[in-house]
């Protein structure tokens, strides 16, 4: 396993803390005191500790661009659906023009956690499949 | 399938039995990326095509070759 890899499943052991926080606070203390639990995601700054000074070859770049780009079209399609699901239940659904002070910032941080965590799988998967092929 | 296959497994042993370690330092990759590419899973840029070639003393296309895909289309009658 490379520091890629490390790094990733750091990621997604994080975000699964995060969300499973999340869950647990929020019938004690409602949504807003619950996203406390995403302080958890700090921890992924000692992701630079993992791997220092090992080098990246043209695959690993090449998967870790794959990712990224996996991620970032991922993050879109959340932010896109966040807007709209938004505007569908707020308008649509109540005939409000004005939405909670906290939705954007919310849908923004949405987008931002789908694209790391996005990210983080499609390496996995990505490395998976070459591992597939050392048992071959 | 791959479209660029090669010939490396082969030519490791060809070469006193290379091991995949040995083959990886000498052309400045990872040993996941040499069994990624002896597998097919992986197409190797141009630049390392000729790294491998040249750890080998042979030229690309004694290594790699381009394999036209298979199109199972019924032929005209």
């Amino acid at each position: 396993m490379n520091a890629e890899q490390k790094r990733a499943w750091l990621q997604v052991a994080t975000m699964t803390a995060c969300v499973v926080g999340y869950l647990v606070l929020l019938p004690f203390f409602g949504p807003v005191v619950a996203t406390a639990a995403f302080a958890f995601y700090g921890i992924n700054g000692f992701a630079g500790f993992i791997g220092r000074g090992e080098r990246a070859d043209e695959r690993d770049k090449s998967i870790a661009r794959r990712a990224t780009l996996a991620g970032a079209m991922a993050s879109f399609m959340a932010f896109i659906i966040g807007c709209m699901g938004t505007w569908f239940v707020v308008y649509a659904g109540y005939r409000k023009e004005q939405v909670w002070v906290h939705t954007l910032a919310m849908i923004t941080q949405l987008g931002a956690i789908v694209f790391f965590f996005m990210r983080s799988v499609a390496i996995l998967v990505l490395y998976a499949r070459h591992t597939e092929a050392d048992n071959a | 399938m791959p479209e660029i296959a090669n010939l490396i497994r082969r030519l490791r042993f060809d070469n006193g039995e290379m091991t995949q370690e040995e083959l990886a330092r000498r052309v400045g990759v990872t040993r996941q990326t040499i069994i990624a590419l002896e597998a097919g899973k992986y197409t190797p840029s141009l630049s390392l095509a000729f790294r491998i070639a040249r750890a080998f003393n042979k030229r690309v296309e004694d290594v790699f070759q381009y394999e036209i895909p298979i199109r199972n289309e019924a032929s005209p009658s």
